[in-house]
């Protein structure tokens, strides 16, 4: 907040991320949900190409405490498969740090829900 | 570090498009508009003429080989800080790497041929020529670094025409940068004075072929990432490119006063306002145009609105942001922000904070109390019965403001740093970068004041000191229009960006303004000033209505 605020008044420098081009455009998160003790495989399609050596996706539990999963590519251009664990029922996210071809990177977080 | 890597990305993309404009702009205005091979019409070119004009093509084009290669090296340093890993080899593979590579070379190449012959044969149309054909791999190159380069439909369409809308963008731009470099000369008698109206008017058929071209190529892009009229009107994306299209308006509108200039002086032989406006109007363009390039390349990296169909604001949302409702004139305590700050800013179970959210409404709207209120009285200054009453002639000295504006940021800026943190004073300056930033920006903010204080009071008409209020306001207009917001859903962030664009575009109008005040004579001269004032009283009325999202 202090920082638009800063920004708005003539400030000379910016140190957020940029919103930036790729974006998640269909993933499986929403039509397939994770059920609880056992391992999936989430679907993730983006509007760009994506560098896959170039990109992270972080599983988020309680806590914030960040796991590194390990990224596949799909089956459709655009498209990357992650192995997500065997979760207990809570909240967790998707954490993506994603580069896409266009040079930009991004980052964003899906927030879904493991049910008992 | 990763703030200060992702600051210099956004910038570099404009710096690149104004080098690009330099260089193949100022070919184009060569082989076009000055065609220095041709002595007709009795007007003789001179080595002061060509040698600054080739000047600034190979001066640009070296400095676009510099951004280019500067433009790998943050890639490789946001990488390295963002994904905290070293992007080799990986990143060596990439469109990016090599495209950007080999674009670097192609650029070194023309800034070299233009070094090595064209400055040496600035009459020879061979070397024009040359430098044409130099300069079309590397003007080729670019296409695989858009944005178009990424996308799975009409891939090869979309980079051919974004590479057309640069190459227009710059002919037009560049010729600008010529034209401003010709007054120069102008003004300093190293030209004969007849060659202001003759280049003057062969560009206004140049420039406006090149606004053709702009419009042509850019309409189809446009329609292929925007598919609807909300995607137009509540995304990031269509607000820049909105944005775009009211710069180039302005910057259209300058571009007619000095057609009408020209075609007054070869219809009547008036020629005063040809040496006493138009030079200034060019400037004006200039700026302009050049906050236009950076406009575009923070364009680039939004995401269409056409992929993002579920984040679109409808136009209602955008319309309530500018909705007139009571400022925000108490604060929720610092401890009440601390308290809510963990939670806000947790990834999985985050609870919106409202002390945050009242915090920052807070702060902005005193801040545009602050602005309106001075703005008030900077427009009261430009009345007669002001000006003669002993009291109301104080208005004057309205920057004041800004100096107390500076004082108010610096204790509410960062709140969990001195003096109302725990956190130090030179710990925190020089520990985190964030901070560093907002401390330099509170006293930008507080140093504009002083500056334009002393420059109301200083007598000496050849003083500079008036010129950094206008060359501060257009640079906070280019931060206002060029960056997104963090911590928000792409709705929100929009949200929050609509009000922020639209007080850069106010910013834009308060340095053309006063740049204009300070240039023209009566009664242009207090229209702008009045106009530049105006503009911030509409910033203050932007920032004392703002509403921040809960998050």
């Amino acid at each position: 907040m202090k920082i638009r605020l800063m920004i708005a008044l003539l400030s000379i420098t910016w140190v957020g991320q940029a919103f930036a081009h790729a974006v998640v455009t269909e993933d499986s998160l929403k039509t397939t949900p994770i059920h609880a003790h056992q391992a999936t495989q989430v679907e993730l399609s983006f509007n760009s190409k994506i560098e896959r050596g170039l990109s992270q996706i972080f599983l988020v539990s309680k806590g914030d405490k960040h796991t590194l999963l390990t990224i596949a590519e799909g089956h459709k251009q655009g498209q990357i498969l992650i192995n997500v664990p065997s979760l207990e029922p809570g909240d967790y996210a998707l954490r993506l740090k994603v580069f896409a071809a266009d040079g930009h990177l991004t980052e964003d977080v899906l927030h879904f829900t493991v049910a008992k | 570090m990763a703030g200060i890597a992702d600051f210099l990305d956004s910038l570099i993309g404009g710096f690149d498009l104004i080098c690009f404009a330099l260089a193949i702009g100022g070919l184009l205005w060569g082989l076009f508009v000055l065609r220095p091979w041709q002595a007709r019409d009795g007007y003789q070119y001179n080595s002061a003429l060509l040698d600054t004009a080739v000047a600034l093509i190979y001066k640009g084009a070296f400095f676009l080989a510099l951004a280019q290669a500067f433009k790998i090296v943050l890639k490789i340093w946001l990488m390295t800080a963002v994904l905290e890993q070293w992007p080799f080899p990986e990143f060596a593979q990439t469109t990016q790497f090599i495209g950007g590579i080999v674009r670097t070379l192609l650029t070194l190449f023309f800034a070299v041929y233009c070094y090595r012959y064209l400055a040496k044969h600035p009459f020879s149309k061979q070397c024009w020529v040359n430098s044409g054909f130099a300069a079309i791999p590397m003007i080729v190159s670019g296409a695989w670094l858009v944005h178009a380069a990424g996308r799975f439909d009409n891939q090869v369409m979309l980079m051919s025409l974004t590479v057309g809308h640069q190459l227009a963008a710059a002919a037009w731009i560049g010729g600008v940068f010529q034209l401003i470099n010709l007054w120069f000369l102008r003004s300093g008698q190293k030209v004969p004075a007849n060659l202001w109206p003759l280049l003057l008017k062969r560009f206004s058929l140049f420039g406006l072929s090149a606004v053709g071209m702009i419009l042509v190529s850019g309409l189809p892009i446009a329609l292929q990432y925007i598919d609807s009229w909300d995607g137009l009107i509540g995304t990031g994306y269509g607000n820049l490119l909105m944005v775009k299209v009211v710069l180039l308006a302005l910057a259209l509108g300058f571009a007619w006063l000095n057609k009408t200039a020209v075609a007054r002086y070869l219809q009547y032989g008036n020629g005063d306002a040809l040496t006493r406006s138009v030079p200034y109007y060019i400037e004006a363009e200039a700026l302009i145009l050049m906050i236009l390039l950076f406009t575009a390349a923070s364009l680039a990296s939004q995401p269409p609105a056409i992929d993002i169909p579920t984040l679109t604001a409808t136009w209602q949302e955008v319309l309530n942001t500018f909705s007139p409702q009571m400022p925000q004139t108490s604060s929720p305590t610092h401890t009440a922000l601390i308290a809510g700050e963990a939670g806000r800013v947790a990834i999985v179970g985050q609870v919106p904070s409202l002390a945050a959210t009242e915090w920052s409404n807070y702060n902005h709207n005193i801040a545009g109390i602050f602005i309106t209120t001075m703005s008030f009285f900077a427009m009261l200054s430009y009345l007669k019965f002001a000006r003669e009453n002993k009291v109301l002639a104080l208005s004057k000295y309205w920057p004041l403001g800004f100096v107390g504006l500076g004082i108010f940021l610096f204790f509410r800026s960062d709140a969990e740093t001195w003096p109302l943190g725990p956190v130090g004073f030179w710990e925190s300056t020089f520990n985190n970068g964030e901070v560093l930033q907002h401390r330099i920006a509170t006293l930008l903010v507080f140093v504009l004041g002083v500056f334009e204080l002393m420059a109301r009071k200083n007598q000496d008409p050849q003083s500079k000191l008036p010129y950094v209020f206008p060359v501060l306001s257009a640079f906070g207009g280019l931060m206002l229009l060029t960056h997104s917001h963090v911590g928000f859903q792409a709705k929100s962030a929009f949200l929050i960006q609509v009000g922020h664009t639209t007080m850069g575009i106010f910013s834009l109008i308060l340095a053309c303004g006063r740049w204009l005040e300070l240039k023209l004579d009566n009664p242009g001269k207090t229209i702008a000033g009045f106009i530049s004032v105006a503009a911030l009283f509409q910033i203050g009325i932007i920032l004392m209505f703002y509403r921040e999202p809960l998050y």
